[in-house]
């Protein structure tokens, strides 16, 4: 049977077998009041206030975790029920301190909405006075346990969205708490940081210091992001208010990372204070001095016209956006003839063979990591990593020193013993290799499994694979070119090469910054439009949240600007973004 | 993660760290393992402070927040050490009106304990209890497993002399 009909308050609902009966109501658009349930997080029935009648059961049943049977009739919204919830959430203000005012979350609040929907306007128990510890030890979090109604989300979301498992209960009954490892700090504790709990806490409990009373979810406008720290490329959401980012926060809906971010995503953002480059510059006898947009164009256009494509070269850091990767090809290449289109970042070439992505660590059975530390370079890969242990995967690791995913691995070998990983990689069923840069005989070995396994390079440079795509694959010494235009964004990598003239585009001071002839200010993530490419080829678009810190200017924008004022045509945001997809994906189809 | 035994020979004795390797290896990699685990490991060890409780999640390969979960959830799990003996006060009703209270803060006087704490030679672990149903006798006092009735502050010392 593909589907069992049930009826929900009279009406009749088709969903498939094992579907919940608060999965079935939703579909059906019916209301049931939830508190411990969240729709990622695997539903434990805990807060009973997602009671309902089920006709035949004795007692009434959670629905979050009851399934559905063929023919089976459900009463949402009864007069009993309703009494009961309210009685739930009687107790549930009754225990410690649910005395809204003071709270963070006041207004935001899922405990708070349930008593206003639910008439709550006074306290109907006496309240349990006993104040319980707050832990502000963690860099980011604070927990309240006064604020705290043992939903557990934070648990379920520390071990199945992190795969971490900091998060625990400890003690029983009234004197519960959540607590880290065996009662740790939660500063010293086994915590990675991702900040996952505290966007899943229903209530005051866990917040985060940076955006704590800083606006009401309702006063908060959330912009789609994509996280430019590493190649992973999370999708996330921007909380802005007042023309300022207030909290970053993960995007549930996003195919690879849902939910997931870690601590380089989602709060040094927030606390990056490098010196940004606000307007443009020029080198005026030996110092840079500040000039107009149109000046500063207008001094690049003449030096990059007088320039040979003999003499030009272009440089880019894994920052840049698909658009200005695609706007810079076009212009520096196509139209200018540059001999030298470079890439800042080590590239990690791809080992032949089937290229996966990360959504296939969900279904693997093993799990190759070598030559990359991904806990330390890309923490969400990491974590991935280890959800697919959780379920069961095997993990080697292959590295010769540390690696931060060594504690969780079945296995870990140097890289002289990479045949027992390409072994075991053999005898498995869904193998998925993640690799840094490997060479020689690590590389021929991996060859053997090619026809067998995902490959995955991790690139150091954020946005590499669309950079390789497009055709930036120079080592970064643009040595014997006399004209070098460097696209930086938020990295502060590379160097002016003494005699070179050198434009270059950055968000931040820099040694390059400090060397250059031209500078053009650049937007960061938040100030700009953009789309970026994952190192599994994902592509992710992020809108502009915020305006730019002084006159600073999208990467492909400046770019843009400069082609215009060099007679050549320029294309919009949407048909750059159009153009650099096919480019990127027709490339990589090749 | 690799389990640290070396740090348990601080607390405790080469063969109650031999004896924890043994149960763990009988119970290693079968499911609902850990409460035989933790309760062998306590018969043996007397008591799961951190150390004990990390070794146990490294070798079970569970969550330390898991074990700490557990330990703590059951009152038969205890993270401090336990006297020798463990003498419990009655402070139910009936003990309570003929003189409980006075017998339970004269021991906490005596031997400079709180409820649920072990003196600092480890000879006794003090509680107070509800009701032993021995009300006749009251106020009581159970020491291990023997009952003294109609206790006196003043024959505190005395009673408890008895227990080395």
């Amino acid at each position: 049977m593909d589907t069992v009909t049930i009826t929900i308050n009279g009406r009749q609902v088709d969903v498939p077998p094992g579907t919940t009966v608060l999965n079935a109501a939703r579909q059906a658009g019916i209301d049931i009041p939830t508190l411990c349930h969240f729709p990622s997080l695997i539903p434990i029935g805990a807060c009973r206030l997602c009671l309902v009648e089920v006709k035949g059961q004795r007692n009434p049943q959670p629905a979050c975790t009851f399934p559905v049977t063929q023919g089976m009739e459900v009463q949402t919204d009864t007069p009993r029920l309703y009494e009961m919830r309210k009685f739930i959430l009687s107790m549930l203000f009754s225990e410690r301190n649910h005395f809204c005012p003071y709270c963070e979350l006041s207004g935001s609040c899922e405990l708070q909405d349930l008593g206003y929907r639910f008439g709550l306007d006074h306290f109907l128990f006496e309240t349990y006075t006993k104040p319980f510890p707050l832990d502000a030890s963690h860099r980011h979090l604070v927990i309240d346990h006064n604020r705290c109604v043992l939903c557990a989300r934070c648990i379920r979301a520390c071990s199945e969205i992190a795969a971490n498992h900091t998060l625990g209960l400890g003690n029983r009954g009234a004197a519960t708490l959540i607590s880290c490892d065996a009662d740790a700090p939660w500063g010293e504790s086994t915590c990675v940081s991702c900040g996952t709990c505290a966007q899943v806490c229903p209530t005051g409990a866990i917040i985060d210091r940076r955006s704590s009373y800083m606006g009401r979810n309702r006063q908060l406008d959330r912009v789609a992001s994509a996280c430019n720290r590493c190649s992973v490329v999370c999708a996330m959401k921007v909380a802005v208010r007042g023309g300022r980012v207030v909290r970053i926060e993960s995007d549930w809906e996003a195919p690879v990372n849902g939910g997931l971010l870690c601590e380089r995503g989602r709060f040094e953002p927030l606390h990056d204070e490098r010196e940004r480059v606000t307007e443009p510059m020029i080198r005026r006898e030996g110092r840079l001095m500040a000039a107009t947009w149109d000046d500063a164009l207008e001094a690049a256009a003449e030096k990059l016209r007088g320039a040979g494509g003999a003499d030009l070269g272009v440089a880019v850091s894994g920052d840049a956006t698909n658009e200005a990767l695609y706007t810079a090809a076009k212009l520096f290449r196509e139209d200018l003839g540059a001999s030298y289109l470079g890439l800042l970042n080590r590239n990690v070439p791809k080992l032949s063979g089937r290229s996966g992505t990360l959504a296939d660590l969900a279904t693997s059975d093993l799990v190759i990591v070598v030559g990359v530390d991904l806990m330390k370079e890309m923490p969400v890969a990491a974590y991935l990593s280890k959800r697919a242990v959780d379920k069961g995967a095997r993990l080697i690791v292959v590295d010769d020193g540390d690696n931060g995913l060594a504690p969780f691995a079945s296995l870990t070998v140097p890289t002289s013993d990479i045949a027992s990983a390409v072994a075991a990689a053999a005898a498995a069923g869904r193998p998925v290799v993640l690799h840094g840069g490997v060479t020689g005989e690590t590389a021929e070995a991996l060859k053997k499994i090619a026809d067998k396994a995902s490959f995955i390079a991790m690139q150091p440079g954020v946005n590499a694979f669309a950079a390789t795509a497009l055709g930036f694959n120079g080592d970064g010494r643009a040595a014997g070119t006399k004209v070098l235009y460097m696209i930086l964004g938020e990295q502060t990598v590379g160097q002016v090469i003494p005699g070179q003239f050198t434009i270059v585009q950055a968000a931040f001071r820099s040694p390059a910054v400090e060397g250059a002839d031209i500078v053009l200010p650049s937007a960061v993530w938040s100030e700009r439009a953009g789309s970026l490419t994952s190192t599994d080829g994902r592509i992710l678009k992020a809108d502009k949240a915020v305006e730019p810190a002084g006159s600073a200017k999208a990467d492909w924008e400046i770019l843009a600007l400069l082609a215009q004022k060099m007679g050549k045509k320029s294309l919009s945001f949407d048909e750059t973004s159009q153009a650099a997809l096919i480019e990127i994906k027709g490339k990589e189809r090749a | 993660m690799k389990a640290d035994y070396d740090t348990l020979l601080k607390e405790f004795t080469p063969e109650q760290v031999e004896k924890l390797k043994e149960i763990i290896e009988r119970y290693k990699g079968k499911p609902g393992g850990l409460i035989p685990v933790l309760e062998e490991a306590q018969v043996s060890l007397e008591y799961l402070p951190v150390p004990v409780q990390k070794v146990i999640a490294a070798e079970l390969n569970l969550p330390l927040s898991r074990v700490y979960g557990v330990v703590t959830f059951y009152s038969f799990f205890t993270m401090t050490p336990r006297g020798r003996h463990t003498v419990r006060v009655c402070l139910g009703t009936a003990c309570y009106v003929r003189g409980g209270k006075a017998i339970a803060e004269t021991i906490e006087k005596l031997y400079d304990v709180k409820e649920g704490e072990t003196t600092a030679d480890r000879r006794f672990t003090y509680e107070t209890v509800r009701c032993l149903g021995a009300c006749g006798l009251g106020p009581v006092v159970v020491i291990d497993d023997e009952v003294h009735g109609r206790m006196k502050p003043a024959k505190v010392k005395e009673v408890l002399n008895q227990y080395e």
